[in-house]
């Protein structure tokens, strides 16, 4: 068995840590035997979309993201025709905005997204900062999902939400909805190294990447105990007596 | 004595009785008490230097109070780190008099427009810029920008970093500049896993390196444009590493050279010795009392400081962010004695709240590390970093996670070892020196950990 993962402009998006997710992918693959390809995908270095299994696309600064807009419209079609493929696309703070409609910044300046989905994202002045922990809505067990955001950017959608917020701001900090679920696509703010401290969601995608390839319904076990000791780490420190 | 001398004054008198010395909180009792103790501490001090960047600044700091200590006594200073505007005015109420030679302060990027609105500054030293505290600031680019902001209105002359394009581009600022930089060594690397930024900053095009030396730091130019490093006036060359110390030659633009030595590791100290010593020269010392006083500085506060316990050497290292962390795991590296590593990953507001960027660091080249005993794990976050070394893949090393940091510095101390490398984030620096002095002077070692409880609660 083998997976492709595309981690899209790495060079170029990359703020918070975000490659620690990729590294997470191909570690839980490697230590069952699963061969992982990871490419690269970026100016100078395009590949044939249709050969990803798991799509990954992080965060940037707002001059990193204007650069990938240019480039990446050329490749709407491919992107959007590989997530009704089910592909498995994880789109973390900004690659989660570029996939709406557009992006309205605190002037009031509209700039489009890729728009294969339709949602807009107005940004506020205040940063929305700080750990978060949400409830996922994928049916996972364990339901938390621990993370970090910081993002100045709101989103709005009538898409399925990835979870509800127990701790933290999400979306947009109203209502109380976080990251965004569309067949095999994700779209969250939880930035960075969102994977290692969410094994469950991080063999989710594994999971969900392979059934599509090939006939099987399980993954092997691996110790995790490390895994979720720094999740109920942060649960522990801050969830304030919440949940 | 103004009110809000005397005020601060008594904080620290509190804090001293309670076995505190608190760095930042008199300063701070000052401060609300009267906004404007800067602009006093601005007239008492006849020349100003302000010390700014994201890595280097307490080191660049030490290294020209030491330096500029050979010709000047009364020298005002925020040594121990505290860079925020309460911290510099901790410094004056530490040490009050009617007029100082020198005031030499470091500043941190978000504060420095709240510092030069009181303190002009005849000098400002930028070290370079990296993602740090991106919970605080955002985003890199508006890092400097802040700066550069702040800068605009001065007038003061610039020393700046020729080799960190996100520095060197101030020169359009139109001050008076002063760029240092370090050539080509064999310590500098073709390609760099760590690039935080690597669009040309006038046209955002991409830039192209010849070397890396240091993060973003080396040689560089716009294939779109004509920026490219500026022409050296201070100029590091030639570094070799023996004996424990780094050897290398210095020169200026007036063609002299100078060979240095400096015992403390990593290659970003050979940028800290550079900048001092462009300042220095530039403030009107001469080159072979300034090479001297390179000679025999000695760290202070947990920056490389280097401990003697038992039959053991301990060096506490600060890291705080992933250039620095990947630097200090390369320089561990170099070292070939059996020894074992302490990290302590603390998530208070002074340490950043984010703990994301260890991913960022190359956490890798702990494999590249012989003779390693042992890897202890601690700190309000101890978890995350012992799962980052673990997908490192080095968890072939014993691994001991403990979130209690005298538990684990106890524990490391025990390692049957030559030397014992801890590296701590900020907050948890001045614990682990004090636990350590506690230890070498058998005192009660459970004070510090009071002390480190309260600065968490204050964010010193």
């Amino acid at each position: 068995m083998e997976l492709n993962i595309f981690h899209m402009y790495p060079d170029l998006l990359n703020l918070y840590g975000d490659i620690g997710n990729v590294t997470c992918l191909k570690k839980r693959c490697e230590w069952r035997g699963i061969k992982i390809n990871i490419v690269d995908f970026s100016l100078g270095n395009e590949a044939d979309i249709n050969c990803a299994d798991i799509l990954f696309m992080g965060g940037g600064s707002d001059r990193g993201q204007n650069i990938v807009y240019s480039h990446f419209l050329k490749y709407k079609n491919d992107v959007s025709n590989a997530i009704e493929d089910s592909s498995v696309f994880l789109a973390i703070c900004g690659g989660y905005q570029l996939l709406g409609e557009s992006y309205i910044d605190a002037n009031g300046m509209k700039i489009p997204g890729l728009g294969v989905f339709d949602y807009t994202t107005e940004s506020e002045e205040k940063r929305l900062i700080g750990n978060i922990i949400i409830k996922n809505k994928l049916g996972l067990n364990p339901k938390t999902i621990v993370g970090f955001e910081n993002h100045g950017g709101r989103t709005y959608h009538d898409y399925n939400a990835l979870g509800s917020v127990v701790v933290g701001n999400g979306n947009n900090g109203k209502d109380e909805l976080e990251g965004m679920i569309y067949k095999n696509c994700l779209g969250t703010y939880l930035h960075g190294p969102l994977l290692p401290k969410n094994p469950h969601l991080a063999d989710h995608i594994i999971l969900t990447a392979l059934k599509r390839k090939y006939d099987i319904k399980s993954l092997d076990v691996i110790n995790d105990d490390l895994e979720y000791a720094a999740h109920e780490k942060v649960f522990e420190l801050y969830t304030n007596g919440k949940v | 004595m103004t009110p809000s001398i005397l005020f601060g004054k008594i904080t620290k008198f509190a804090l001293n009785i309670v076995g505190m010395t608190g760095t930042a909180l008199p300063g701070k009792v000052a401060m609300i008490i009267n906004p404007d103790l800067l602009l006093i501490l601005n007239s008492r001090c006849k020349r100003k230097v302000i010390i700014t960047g994201t890595n280097g600044k307490t080191t660049t700091n030490n290294l020209i109070n030491h330096i500029l200590n050979s010709e000047y006594e009364d020298i005002l200073s925020n040594l121990m780190g505290a860079n925020m505007p309460q911290g510099v005015a901790s410094a004056f109420l530490n040490n009050t008099k009617k007029v100082y030679d020198w005031g030499i302060f470091e500043v941190d990027e978000g504060s420095f427009p709240d510092v030069v609105k009181y303190i002009e500054p005849d000098y400002v030293v930028i070290t370079n810029f990296f993602r740090d505290q991106l919970d605080r600031f955002g985003e890199i680019e508006n890092t400097s920008n802040i700066v550069y902001e702040a800068i605009k209105p001065l007038n003061t002359t610039l020393i700046l970093n020729a080799d960190d394009p996100m520095v060197s581009n101030f020169k359009d600022l139109g001050k008076k500049n002063v760029y240092y930089g370090v050539e080509q060594t064999k310590f500098s690397s073709k390609t760099q896993r760590v690039v935080e930024s690597r669009f040309c900053p006038i046209c955002s095009n991409n830039l192209e390196y010849e070397y890396f030396n240091y993060g973003q730091l080396g040689r560089y130019k716009c294939n779109s444009c004509d920026f490219k490093n500026p022409n050296y006036n201070y100029r590091v060359s030639e570094i070799e590493y023996h004996d424990d110390s780094y050897h290398f030659k210095v020169d200026n633009s007036k063609g002299q050279t100078n060979d240095v030595i400096f015992r403390y590791d990593g290659i970003y100290n050979a940028y800290n010795c550079c900048a001092a010593i462009a300042f220095s020269i530039e403030a009107g010392l001469d080159m072979e009392q300034v090479v001297e006083r390179i000679d025999n500085f000695d760290y202070k506060l947990g920056r490389m400081e280097n401990f003697e316990f038992q039959d053991k050497i301990v060096k506490i290292v600060l890291v705080k962010n992933p250039i620095g962390l990947s630097e200090v795991i390369k320089s561990i590296s170099n070292d070939k004695r059996k020894k074992s590593l302490l990290f302590i990953l603390n998530d208070n507001p002074a340490d950043g709240t984010d703990v994301s960027w260890i991913w960022d660091a190359n956490v890798e080249a702990i494999n590249d590390i012989d003779n390693l005993t042992s890897i202890h794990c601690s700190g309000i976050r101890a978890n995350d970093i012992a799962l980052r070394i673990k997908y490192s893949e080095s968890s072939k090393n014993n691994m001991e996670i403990n979130d209690n940091m005298e538990e684990s510095i106890e524990n490391v101390l025990r390692e049957d070892v030559e030397i014992i490398y801890i590296l701590p984030t900020y907050t948890a620096v001045f614990l682990t020196r004090d636990y350590i002095m506690g230890h070498l002077n058998h005192t009660n070692a459970r004070i510090p950990r009071i002390k480190e409880l309260i600065k968490s609660k204050i964010g010193t």
